[in-house]
């Protein structure tokens, strides 16, 4: 095993009012991730640092850090990533202090503790879409009434009908992109990415007819409209969504929308 | 809890709320980029690289009888207007990224200098073909 | 208790993604350049004398290198923006997706094919190329 430098950006409101870095030596392997080393820190050297994470494989989205400035997952991300490729391989102990790998909470959000970030700020916009398949069929029954309706219908779907969403419905919610994204970050209002990329997701599923309730919100200044194409959040996004694809679809479909509603009065 | 699926609302208040011109703006923009792509290297090969360094000479008459007819008016549409729509809408957005404007007073000044300079290449036109 | 990093003016500094895509924000500055220099092109053909010193305007050599900036800009914009295209309006044909790159090397395609159409229109008077 090597020796790895690493700096955390810790935040500790009860100590300290202001953020600081602190430096940590951890041991590694070709198999160490950023995730191992924070639970290393965590078990070995201060049990103070928080932060999140569950399933250790990319799927639960909630590890996301700053990982040399770039929004990274870190059970998906690995130390030997961020050092010389011989490292582990060679004899040599000199790179150790040149190559310190820089981890810090999530960019764009308020920092709550150390590594965790309020990422209500993003779920808010997640909400506001509508990320669920909302059908016609019963309009006036309850929620409750309505999902039993929904269950009930068979909701049958061709390979082709699949296709034309299936790569959006693959985000984990992991918020990387709205880390990535200077106009969320400029614009804590802009609905962002992965909201985005989900509302396009039900809209071309062809069992969904939710469309006319989720465009007022695509629709706005603060929709699809703030975005400048950076593309930034497609490239950090673990799971190849690809946002920036959905964000600029729905320009067209948001112009189409409002072409409709200013011929015919409704959505 | 019943939902209120069906609010009071008369048709032409919801005809009109929440529209903007952003869908103007963005449309001009992207024909603009796909002009600024396609026709505007071939434009400044022939027109300001290879003519002034000599490689080719224009033919005074001959341009004016071409620009005065309708390929003028398709030239200027798609090498002047559209492009300067898609240059406005990307310094406009450009202020914003910068945080020195990107509101109400760049859109009026970014689109409307574009608006100037189109109505003044196609009053070129006209002048000429006219 | 809590704090939020605030974005300054300079945050596409931060790293080499972000000074791209300021760079291709960018290539509008000299096409705004190019723009205006036709717009006086327009007007020089009113007479023969106006349009020789229109020439002469565009053989200076600073517009010359303007232009020459104009024409790295048009391309790099065109690198940047074929590539997006694909991406916007994706086009399928049943379940299957047209391939981006072929999408792309047919926009190209029409880039070559537009040089070809305006050297074969105005390079043929003095056949020096
Ligand atoms: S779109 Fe990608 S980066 Fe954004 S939240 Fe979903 S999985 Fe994460
Ligand atoms: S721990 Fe679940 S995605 Fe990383």
């Amino acid at each position: 095993m090597r020796n790895c430098s690493i700096a955390v950006q810790r935040y500790l409101p009860h100590e300290h009012a202001e953020p600081f870095w602190q430096h940590f030596t951890v041991p590694f392997d070709e198999s160490t991730s950023i995730l191992d080393a924070l639970n290393y820190i965590k078990e070995e050297l201060d049990p103070s640092l928080s932060f999140r994470w569950s399933c250790r494989m990319a799927i639960c989205g909630s590890c996301g850090v700053m990982v040399n400035g770039i929004p990274k997952l870190g059970c998906k991300d690995f130390l030997r990533n961020y050092l010389p490729r011989n490292y582990l391989a060679s004899e040599s102990t000199a790179a150790v202090s040149a190559a310190e790998i820089r981890i810090q909470p999530l960019a764009h959000f308020t920092v709550e503790r150390d590594l965790i970030v309020d990422m209500n700020e993003f779920l808010v916009h997640l909400e506001a879409v509508k990320p669920y398949l909302i059908t016609d069929a019963g309009a006036d029954e309850t929620p409750l009434e309505k999902h039993a309706q929904t269950l009930a219908q068979t909701n049958k779907q061709t390979p082709a009908q699949l296709a034309k969403y299936k790569q959006f419905a693959n985000c984990i919610n992991c918020g990387l992109c709205y880390s990535a994204c200077p106009q969320f970050g400029l614009n804590p209002e802009f609905v962002g990415p992965a909201a985005i990329a989900l509302a396009q997701r039900y809209n071309l599923d062809s069992r969904d007819q939710g469309k006319a309730a989720r465009m007022p919100v695509l629709n706005g200044h603060n929709g699809v409209w703030s975005c400048t194409f950076v593309g930034f959040c497609s490239d950090v996004c673990p799971k190849h969504v690809d946002p920036a694809a959905a964000v600029n679809q729905g320009k067209v479909e948001s112009a189409k929308s409002m072409l409709i509603q200013m011929f015919t009065g409704r959505g | 809890m019943k939902t209120h699926a069906k609010l009071p609302s008369t048709a032409k208040s919801s005809r009109w709320h929440g529209l903007h011109l952003e869908p103007i703006w963005w449309s001009l923009f992207s024909a603009g980029g796909v002009c600024f792509a396609v026709f505007v290297p071939a434009v400044v090969l022939v027109f300001a690289i290879l003519a002034p360094l000599g490689f080719i000479t224009l033919d005074y008459s001959q341009i004016v009888s071409w620009y005065a007819d309708i390929w003028g008016l398709l030239f200027t549409g798609a090498v002047i207007c559209l492009p300067a729509f898609h240059a406005a809408h990307r310094i406009r957005h450009g202020l914003h990224d910068l945080q020195i404007g990107g509101g109400l007073l760049s859109v009026v000044i970014c689109y409307g200098a574009a608006a100037l300079l189109s109505v003044a290449a196609l009053y070129g036109w006209w002048q000429l073909s006219g | 208790m809590s704090y939020k990093p605030e974005l300054t003016g300079s945050w596409w500094l931060k790293h080499r993604f972000f000074m791209l895509y300021m760079l291709r924000e960018a290539t509008v500055l000299p096409l705004v350049f190019l723009l205006c220099s036709l717009l006086a092109g327009i007007y020089s053909l009113a007479s023969p004398e106006q349009f020789a010193s229109w020439q002469a305007f565009m053989a200076r050599p600073w517009v010359l290198a303007l232009h020459g900036l104009a024409l790295v800009a048009a391309l790099y914009h065109a690198f940047t923006f074929f590539q997006l295209f694909p991406r916007v309006m994706p086009i399928r044909i049943g379940a299957r997706l047209l391939p981006p790159a072929l999408m792309v090397a047919v926009q190209w395609a029409a880039v070559l094919a537009v040089i070809v159409l305006f050297l074969w229109l105005f390079g043929n008077s003095q056949g020096a190329i």
